[in-house]
């Protein structure tokens, strides 16, 4: 039985904490968050205790789970390795790459786990197209397209609109695609990019991304901050034998439409892709008992470092105009 | 009177579907086909039988005939000398798309027409969609706000043929598919492109051409757009590709797949999935303005000029994956 604290008590917090709380082997023991009446509306939900500090949750669990905005997470994974507690770290892992480097040595030396949470490979669409492409069955990858986005999100101190803490939606939530790109089709060698980022506008961020594989396959990344109609997400992977295409749009097995009071009708559908077994769910489950194996998961620290170089490398393109190639050379 | 008109070469297959659209606007009395010059005169003989109209056994005696203009539809590098041969004989000019394969021959296309006192105009189809328009339309209007980004496509199939041959074609997609977004982006934004940045590969066909594209356009007022001008659509695809953009604004987003009318059939026979299209022909709306220019002695719509800079984002991308870098419109003369 592993005992688990989660930092952090927003959407991504709560969305794990329900995870654990259906896991035969993992008990979680409480919260910490820097908003402590906040913490304390939420712990109840889950029959989870509150923290008042981060030190005191760490003396009380075998594992801590970071859900905090992206920043923070380097002195928080520090303290926990010290403490010789596993960690579950939100994705993008660190705001910097050597922020990152620090998080690794300092698990490494600690001899604790350190994943970061690139939960897009336990999604069930993403984790097929990848079996498909290993299979062959488009044969040579050699144009990929993923999209994803919708209206520009909010939350606790409007923290995702400050580019120093965020990143902007190429770190923040693209890195799920460079993650899982990374992970199926191998490295990058080069990356341009053009965004909205810098351009100092209110609530609106949007990229458009080119990277260039080392297989020599060409993909295109869109992140969308920018469309108010609701979250999307498409891919398609187009190979010398064959496509796979994926939309989100029309992957909906059920849309609902209430009619407004009065029957008046302009009630909006709304969509919905229930799944028998939730990706965070499959996520935590795979930490967990690879922790409690004591095996490595499968997703890696140095894969989480990846996943951030090469959104930095489409930050720093976006920023200078130029091409900028992996892994050091010009 | 009805525009009389000749048509010089059947190579490219949207020849096809101008005669088409020549023989609709005959049959209102707006046109007239005259006549078929190929030099494959097998399928200029074929071609003339079809449409119901003359072949003729050369260019040349084509273009002694009575016509007021021609359509000129031959592999891309002819583009230049059919067109010097139509203008000088006094004809005005639709010509297809890309407008020239380097910007000396599309500049001297251009030159020619002037000189000779006709009208050049490039086969740009997608300004003619209803869908287009009313995207620009709410553009314009400033519904979207000020335009920030563009995300648009123009995908497709190896059309195989001469399309393959760059000495025939002046490159493979990124010729083939590049011009029609950046026509509508240009025409859109009402701005130029100063830079273009491409990825250009050959993973699906593994020859001696391109056959993928991932370009990115930043225009003179700050836009940036992509555009993936890949033959990247499979064999079993149910339709030939698609057009799309998607208009990011700061007041909201518009999503326009200029081709999605579209009803499914399922056919048994032939073990296929196709996307029948019933929206409204483009290709109508391109031959019929030009014929109502020539006919009123009205500036064409869609320029040389707008040709050959569509086609310049072309060269520039060929440039860019050679060097590995961004390069910066206009391109040296």
């Amino acid at each position: 039985m592993l005992k688990v604290g989660i930092v952090g008590a927003g959407t991504m917090g709560r969305t794990h904490a329900s995870a654990y709380t259906k896991l035969p082997n993992a008990q979680l023991v409480g919260f910490y968050d820097a908003d402590q009446a906040f913490a304390g509306r939420v712990a109840p939900q889950f029959g989870a205790k509150v923290f008042d500090s981060y030190d005191s949750l760490l003396q009380q669990v075998d594992m801590v789970d970071i859900c905090t905005p992206t920043p923070t997470h380097l002195e928080l994974v520090l303290k926990a390795a010290s403490a010789g507690k596993h960690i579950l770290c939100e994705k993008p892992l660190g705001r910097t790459l050597e922020q990152c480097e620090q998080m690794i040595e300092a698990a490494r030396k600690a001899g604790v786990t350190l994943m970061p949470a690139q939960v897009l490979r336990f999604f069930p669409e993403f984790k097929q197209a990848r079996d498909l492409v290993l299979a062959g069955a488009v044969g040579k990858p050699a144009a990929i397209r993923t999209r994803r986005g919708g209206p520009y999100p909010r939350a606790a101190n409007d923290w995702y609109a400050d580019f120093e803490q965020s990143g902007g939606p190429i770190l923040d939530m693209v890195i799920h695609d460079f993650d899982w790109l990374r992970w199926t089709f191998g490295e990058v060698d080069r990356v341009f990019a053009k965004a909205l980022t810098f351009k100092g506008l209110d609530h609106i961020d949007y990229a458009l991304i080119t990277l260039r594989l080392k297989s020599g396959a060409i993909a295109h990344v869109e992140a969308n901050w920018a469309d108010p109609s609701g979250f999307k997400v498409d891919f398609e992977i187009a190979g010398d034998a064959g496509m796979i295409a994926f939309d989100s749009r029309f992957a909906m097995p059920l849309t609902v439409a209430k009619q407004d009071a009065g029957g008046a009708g302009g009630g909006v559908a709304v969509p919905e892709s229930p799944l028998a077994e939730d990706p965070y769910m499959l996520e935590i489950q795979h930490f967990v008992d690879s922790v409690l194996a004591g095996q490595q998961p499968s997703i890696t620290a140095e894969d989480g470092m990846k996943a951030v170089e090469i959104a930095l490398a489409a930050i720093e393109s976006a920023r200078t105009g130029k091409v900028i190639r992996l892994g050091g050379g010009a | 009177m009805a525009v009389r008109i000749g048509m010089m070469s059947f190579a490219h297959m949207h020849a096809y579907s101008y005669a088409h659209c020549v023989k609709q606007l005959e049959a209102q009395g707006k046109a007239q086909l005259v006549g078929i010059a190929d030099d494959d005169a097998q399928r200029g003989q074929q071609v003339a039988q079809q449409y119901e109209t003359r072949f003729f056994p050369s260019y040349e005696a084509l273009l002694d005939a009575s016509i007021d203009a021609v359509i000129v539809c031959p592999e891309n590098i002819k583009h230049r000398p059919l067109t010097e041969m139509a203008a000088k004989a006094g004809k005005h000019v639709l010509c297809e798309k890309p407008l020239a394969t380097t910007k000396a021959d599309g500049r001297a296309m251009i030159e020619v027409c002037r000189a000779n006192g006709v009208q050049l105009m490039t086969a740009f189809p997608c300004r003619f969609s209803p869908s287009y328009i009313r995207l620009k339309q709410m553009v314009r209007s400033g519904e979207l706000g000020e335009v920030l980004a563009i995300r648009g496509t123009n995908r497709g199939r190896n059309p195989g043929g001469w399309f393959i041959v760059p000495e025939l074609s002046g490159g493979g997609a990124v010729i083939d598919h590049t011009v029609h977004v950046t026509d509508l982006c240009r025409d859109l934004l009402g701005s130029e492109v100063v830079e273009v940045y491409a990825e250009i590969g050959n993973g699906f066909c593994h020859g001696d051409f391109d056959d993928t594209g991932m370009l990115t356009l930043t225009f003179a007022n700050d836009v940036f757009a992509t555009l993936d001008s890949s033959w990247s659509r499979p064999k079993v695809f149910p339709t030939w590709g698609d057009v799309t953009l998607q208009v990011v604004g700061t007041k909201g987003l518009v999503y326009m797949d200029m081709f999605a009318q579209n009803s499914t059939l399922y056919d048994d026979r032939n073990m296929r999935i196709t996307l029948e299209h019933w929206g409204s022909s483009i290709d109508l709306g391109l031959v019929s303005a030009f014929v109502q220019s020539v006919q009123e002695g009205k500036p064409v719509p869609i320029t040389g000029e707008d040709g050959l800079a569509a086609a310049e984002v072309a060269f520039a991308a060929y440039e860019s994956a050679k060097r590995g870098e961004p390069v910066k419109l206009p391109l040296p003369e």
